[in-house]
């Protein structure tokens, strides 16, 4: 699982019938150096590029996210779904102390 | 599986059913000699790893849905092994 930021929604207009009213968040990755202290996530982009992920958790904008990427996303699903990120985690509070 | 070092963790009441009650661990990916290795993710964690000790983390996630007990579990990293000594010989 990785941590991010919800920066935007994203709504689909035409999918194929296995996605057809999901909900999908733009997720901006945490760093190493752009971890969020305590409940306020982090201010500004990080430079990674941002997934777009599944949502069934209700994430919204602001948020902090633990999300999953890989075959392991499309586990929840009953039949074979085409999705490699999902949001697993609604984060409430980060306890991050890294060794200097 | 990736050598890591726990670095904090994290709370989350609202996630997916099979995380309910297992430790979720910031574990930074290290390399031998303890310099870190791109971002850090987050693992489940049994075992009870303490903060800055580090770790062996599976990065697959069969093992833990195993432990998770759940095969439609999303869950996929998992630290499996608390490290006691890294001793890094000379590389032929």
């Amino acid at each position: 699982m990785r941590l991010g930021t919800v920066i935007g929604r994203v709504t689909l207009c035409q999918t194929i019938p296995a996605l057809r009213g999901a909900r999908w968040l733009l997720v901006s990755p945490f760093a190493r150096g752009h971890f969020q202290q305590r409940t306020e996530p982090p201010a500004g982009l990080s430079r990674e590029p941002s997934p777009v992920i599944y949502d069934d958790l209700g994430g919204g904008l602001g948020d902090t996210v633990g999300f999953v990427e890989g075959r392991e996303a499309a586990m929840p699903f009953d039949r074979d779904t085409p999705v490699d990120a999902i949001n697993v985690a609604l984060v409430d509070d980060v306890f991050y102390s890294p060794l200097p | 599986m990736l050598l890591a070092r726990v670095e904090g963790s994290l709370i989350a009441t609202r996630k997916h059913r099979s995380l309910n009650g297992w430790r979720l661990l910031i574990c930074q990916p290290m390399d031998g000699a303890g310099v870190p290795q791109g971002g850090p993710v987050v693992a489940i964690d049994g075992l009870g790893a303490g903060l800055h000790q580090p770790v062996i983390v599976s990065t697959d996630g069969a093992a833990a849905r195993h432990a998770v007990n759940d095969p439609k579990s999303p869950v996929r990293m998992m630290v499996i092994g608390i490290v006691d000594e890294i001793s890094r010989g000379a590389t032929r």
